[in-house]
C-alpha cells in the first residue's frame, strides 16, 4: 500500500491548500510508476501528480476538492 | 515510430486507455516531433519558461533547451516574420500567436508572406510552419481576447486551418500540421484545453494514444450519428452540440453531429453525405455570423444539390457584434446549448 499525497505547495505554511483539479485515471485502474495521475491547482499554478509506484489506484478525493498539502488523495495497492 | 517521452514500464494487466488534457496532448505531439526532427523548433511569447499562458508548451524548454524553445519579445510581426524566414530556409517552426485577436499587428507576415510565398515562387519554395493560436470566449475576457476568427484565416488562400475539439484530435492534428509542407494555422479553444483555472469541460480530458499518429487535415468526423438533423460544427461548440443531442435523443430527435476539425480544406463530401441522410442542416459556429464559415457550409450544400434540404438551413453563430465582457451579455451572443436546442427544434418542426 502506497499513499499518494497532495504535493507540497508551500514550505512556509504547513496548512497550505490547493484544489484537486483533474483526475487522469479512474478508480480501480491499474497504473505504472511515473504515470500521470492528476493535476492540482494552487491559485493559477498547476502541478502534476505522478504515480510513485505501480499498482491499482483507489481515489480518496474527487475533482474540485480543496486538499491540504501532504494529505493522501489516493492509495495504491 | 514511437518517440513519446514516457519511460515508465508498461503495466502487466490489460492497458487502460491513457487520458490527457487537450493542452498536454498538444505538448506531447510537439515534443515527439521535436525529438524526431531536429528542424522543428518553437517560438512565441511566454512559451519557454512560463510554458505558454494556456499550457500549450509546458515542459518543452526543459527538454529541448533555449535554442529550440525561444521566448520572443512582444512583437508579433518580428517573430512571425522570423518564423517565415526560418521555414523558407528549411526549418519547421511552430510559432504561437498568443491570442488570435492579436493577428492585426502581424497580418502582413501571415497572409502576404506565410500564405503566399509558395504561390509566388511558382511552387519552388515551401513554408512548412505551424502558426498556433488560442481562440474562443466564454470566460469574460472581453472583445479583444475572445474571438474565434477562423473564418478570417480560412478566407485567405494559402493556409490550411485546423481546429481540434478534443485531446485525441489535438495531438493528431498537431503532428499532421508539423509534418505538412504547407503553412498550417492551428487554432485551439481555451475552453477545451483542460486547464485547472478555466471553466471545466469534462471532454477536455480524454484518451490519447501514446504512440504518434496523424489526424488527416481536411477530414471531418461524425462524432455522433443521427437521422433527423445534421449539426455541422467545430471546436467547443461540438461539445455543446453533443450535449443537446444527448438531451433531445430522449425526446425522439436524433441529431447527427459533424465535427469539421478543419476549415481548409473543408470536408464538403462528409457534410453532403450527412445532409443527404438527414435533410436538415444546422451550422453552429462560435465565429461571427456574416461572411463566414456558417454561410460557406450552407453554400457548399446548396451549390452541389439544393434538393438535399427538406427545410431551410439554419445557423447559430455570434451575431455581428463584438464579444461583450459582461458574463450575461457574453452568453447572450455565444452559441449556447439553449440556442442550439431551439434551432434544432425549429428545424424538425419545419
Amino acid at each position: 500500500m502506497t499513499d499518494v499525497p497532495f504535493p507540497e505547495v508551500s514550505q512556509r505554511d504547513p496548512d497550505a491548500e490547493g484544489v484537486l483539479a483533474t483526475w487522469f485515471v479512474a478508480d480501480g485502474e491499474r497504473v505504472a510508476e511515473g504515470d500521470l495521475l492528476a493535476e492540482v491547482a494552487v491559485d493559477k499554478v498547476a502541478m502534476e501528480i505522478l504515480s510513485p509506484a505501480a499498482g491499482v489506484i483507489h481515489l480518496l478525493a474527487t475533482e474540485g476538492d480543496v486538499v491540504r498539502q501532504g494529505v493522501a488523495v489516493a492509495r495504491l495497492s | 515510430m514511437t518517440s513519446t517521452d514516457t519511460s515508465s514500464p508498461a503495466p502487466s494487466a490489460a492497458p487502460s486507455q491513457r487520458k490527457l488534457s487537450t493542452a498536454k496532448a498538444m505538448v506531447e505531439a510537439v515534443a515527439a516531433e521535436m525529438a524526431r526532427d531536429p528542424n522543428v523548433f518553437v517560438m512565441g511569447e511566454d512559451i519557454g519558461a512560463y510554458g505558454g499562458i494556456f499550457s500549450s508548451t509546458t515542459g518543452l524548454l526543459d527538454t529541448f533547451g533555449p535554442e529550440r524553445v525561444m521566448d520572443t519579445p512582444i512583437s508579433e510581426t518580428a517573430f512571425i516574420g522570423a518564423a517565415v524566414g526560418a521555414a523558407v530556409e528549411g526549418l519547421r517552426p511552430v510559432v504561437e500567436l498568443m491570442f488570435v485577436d492579436f493577428f492585426g499587428v502581424c497580418m502582413d507576415q501571415i497572409y502576404n508572406h506565410m500564405a503566399k510565398i509558395h504561390f509566388e515562387s511558382g511552387g519552388n519554395v515551401t513554408v512548412p510552419m505551424v502558426l498556433t493560436t488560442a481562440v474562443g470566449g466564454g470566460y469574460s475576457d472581453g472583445a479583444q481576447h475572445s474571438q474565434c476568427l477562423w473564418g478570417t484565416f480560412a478566407h485567405l488562400p494559402g493556409m490550411k486551418v485546423v481546429v481540434p475539439s478534443n485531446p485525441h484530435d489535438a495531438k493528431g492534428l498537431m503532428t499532421a500540421a508539423i509534418r505538412d509542407d504547407n503553412p498550417v494555422v492551428y487554432m485551439f479553444h481555451k475552453g477545451l484545453l483542460g486547464l485547472p483555472w478555466m471553466a471545466r469541460n469534462p471532454r477536455a480530458v480524454g484518451p490519447v494514444p501514446e504512440e504518434d499518429y496523424e489526424v488527416p487535415i481536411g477530414r471531418a468526423d461524425i462524432v455522433r450519428p443521427g437521422r433527423d438533423v445534421s449539426v455541422v460544427t467545430l471546436s467547443l461548440s461540438v461539445h455543446h452540440a453533443l450535449d443537446v443531442a444527448d438531451e433531445l435523443s430522449g425526446h425522439g430527435v436524433e441529431c447527427e453531429v459533424v465535427d469539421l476539425r478543419a476549415l481548409v480544406p473543408l470536408d464538403t463530401d462528409t457534410i453532403l453525405e450527412s445532409v443527404g441522410r438527414t435533410g436538415r442542416l444546422l451550422v453552429v459556429d462560435e465565429d461571427y455570423l456574416s461572411f463566414g464559415l456558417s454561410g460557406e457550409v450552407i453554400a457548399r450544400v446548396v451549390e452541389r444539390d439544393p434538393g438535399l434540404l427538406h427545410a431551410p438551413a439554419r445557423r447559430v453563430a455570434v451575431p455581428d457584434v463584438p464579444i461583450p465582457y459582461a458574463r450575461s451579455l457574453e452568453y447572450a451572443v455565444l452559441p449556447t446549448r439553449s440556442r442550439i436546442r431551439d434551432a434544432v427544434l425549429e428545424l424538425v418542426d419545419a
